[in-house]
């Protein structure tokens, strides 16, 4: 579904003639061998005249046949349709919730709609799905999946939120299960809802593996395959005594 | 006073177009979008942006593009003598100056109805401060993910006893001569701020502000490599 996520913002760059290389900017991708093809530009790059440059400081990507986009991670989230993410409610006003979902244009001002009234409660945890977003409104949110049923989405009882940056959030979510995720799951039992706007919840039955579990996460953020799992070893070490 | 000896050095060491040390670090502010830190010498500035965010007073809405606030403050422990008021003149026209400086790089149009809050803090301040502070800003800027048309970097040069002298220092720069402060577009070679006090003849601002220019692409190289150490960080998180 990440697959589907990056296709909606991209852009069509038809590589129309030779673009123009001026020597002052770095040229990380030379495309002028791939003249008259279209290409697809993503998050982070944006086309100015005939040269495409970046906006944003992060890891130049390409994914077969034509997308590139620059992957970078930070504490504020752009909120894009099909994303799942998790959400606080702030306010309600007839059928319409207003979530809190981190966002940068509109903070605490996503409207729900609301499937039912039981959820009302302000400071309720969700665990929702971006249905629309448009550049000057509040994105709307939905607590069902596309064919109407409920699933996985709604409120979250129990269990602890913490917040991450956003590039942590999708490497919890990557396939195959990131390292620290699965050498956690192989001793401890717990449950986790990861939003991709920089918010996961875990639960477990003993209050120790939820503190385990969010440690090592957030200890994660900056360790590479081999370190996160000493990581969790260590950890888990530490409470089979 | 002589500010340049006979052998070409000044009075911390340096030669006429010898930088002072940099030292940048990205992401001190946990609580903050983005944040930096940046010395040139003994001038160190702390920098937290936060943003973009929704706009806080909507008078101030500016049609279709972010607004962009920019706060400079200088900590009563900065200089020798505990002087500064909050609000004072050059207080104010500093937040202005970087604010005008880092509007024109920030790309305003992708983030309507949002506003992006700069603050600057100066916490030792030895000459230079507003090019610092341009520097860090746009390292904070670039932590936060705010995106931007290039890296808006800042440098000043001065002339004196005859020489022209790139990044002055407070003894340097109070000693009456003049100081050009330039804030430029690296890649895109083009010039964001232009300040100066006092008084040149053209042909030695030209020299003048060729210097500073040069200064400004060194720190730009520096800025990169801070912001390239730090994406890789992020190299193994990758989506599926």
């Amino acid at each position: 579904h990440l697959e589907r996520k990056i296709e909606d913002e991209f852009q069509s760059f038809r590589v129309a003639h030779k673009p123009h290389r001026s020597d002052c900017r770095d040229v990380v991708l030379d495309l002028s061998n791939m003249t008259n093809q279209t290409i697809k530009l993503g998050s982070g790059l944006r086309q100015d005249s005939d040269a495409i440059s970046a906006m944003r400081a992060g890891k130049f990507s390409y994914s077969k046949p034509n997308k590139y986009w620059v992957e970078s991670s930070h504490k504020r989230y752009i909120p894009r349709t099909e994303d799942h993410v998790l959400g606080i409610v702030v306010d309600y006003k007839a059928d319409n919730f207003w979530v809190d979902i981190k966002d940068s244009a509109f903070a605490r001002s996503c409207i729900r709609r609301s499937d039912t009234k039981k959820h009302s409660q302000v400071g309720t945890l969700l665990y929702l799905r971006v249905v629309k977003t448009n550049i000057g409104m509040n994105p709307e949110l939905s607590g069902t999946d596309a064919s109407g049923k409920a699933s996985v989405f709604g409120p979250l009882k129990d269990g602890f939120m913490f917040e991450t940056s956003t590039g942590l959030s999708r490497m919890l979510l990557s396939s195959p299960t990131c390292p620290v995720l699965e050498a956690l799951g192989k001793k401890l039992s717990f449950e986790i809802a990861t939003g991709l706007n920089g918010r996961v919840w875990v639960n477990a039955a003993a209050p120790r593996s939820v503190i385990i579990v969010a440690n090592a996460i957030m200890n994660s953020e900056t360790l590479s395959a081999t370190q996160q799992r000493i990581m969790v070893e260590k950890l888990l070490a530490k409470i089979s005594d | 006073m002589e500010y340049v000896n006979p052998e070409g050095l000044r009075l911390d060491g340096r030669r006429f177009n010898e930088m002072r040390q940099i030292v940048a670090e990205v992401g001190v502010v946990s609580k903050a979008d983005g944040s930096a830190v940046f010395e040139m010498g003994n001038t160190k500035v702390i920098a937290a942006v936060y943003g973009p965010r929704e706009i806080q007073n909507k008078s101030q809405q500016k049609n279709g593009h972010a607004l962009v606030l920019c706060e400079y403050s200088m900590a009563h422990f900065s200089t020798g003598d505990r002087r500064r008021q909050k609000n004072d003149r050059r207080s104010t026209e500093l937040s202005l100056v970087i604010r005008q400086t880092m509007e024109a790089c920030i790309l305003t149009e992708l983030l309507p109805h949002s506003q992006i809050d700069i603050f600057l803090q100066v916490l030792q301040a030895d000459g230079g401060t507003r090019s610092a502070c341009i520097n860090a800003a746009t390292l904070a800027l670039a932590d936060a993910g705010i995106p931007m048309r290039d890296l808006a970097v800042s440098c000043s040069a001065g002339y004196l006893n005859s020489t022209p002298l790139l990044d002055l220092n407070y003894v340097e720069d109070s000693a009456g001569g003049a100081d050009v402060t330039v804030g430029i577009l690296p890649k895109l070679d083009k010039v964001t701020l232009l300040q100066m006090d006092a008084k040149l003849p053209m042909e030695t601002f030209e020299t003048v502000f060729a210097l500073a220019s040069e200064g400004c692409k060194a720190i730009a190289e520096r800025v990169r490599e801070v912001l390239q150490e730090n994406t890789k960080q992020l190299e193994y998180r990758r989506a599926a």
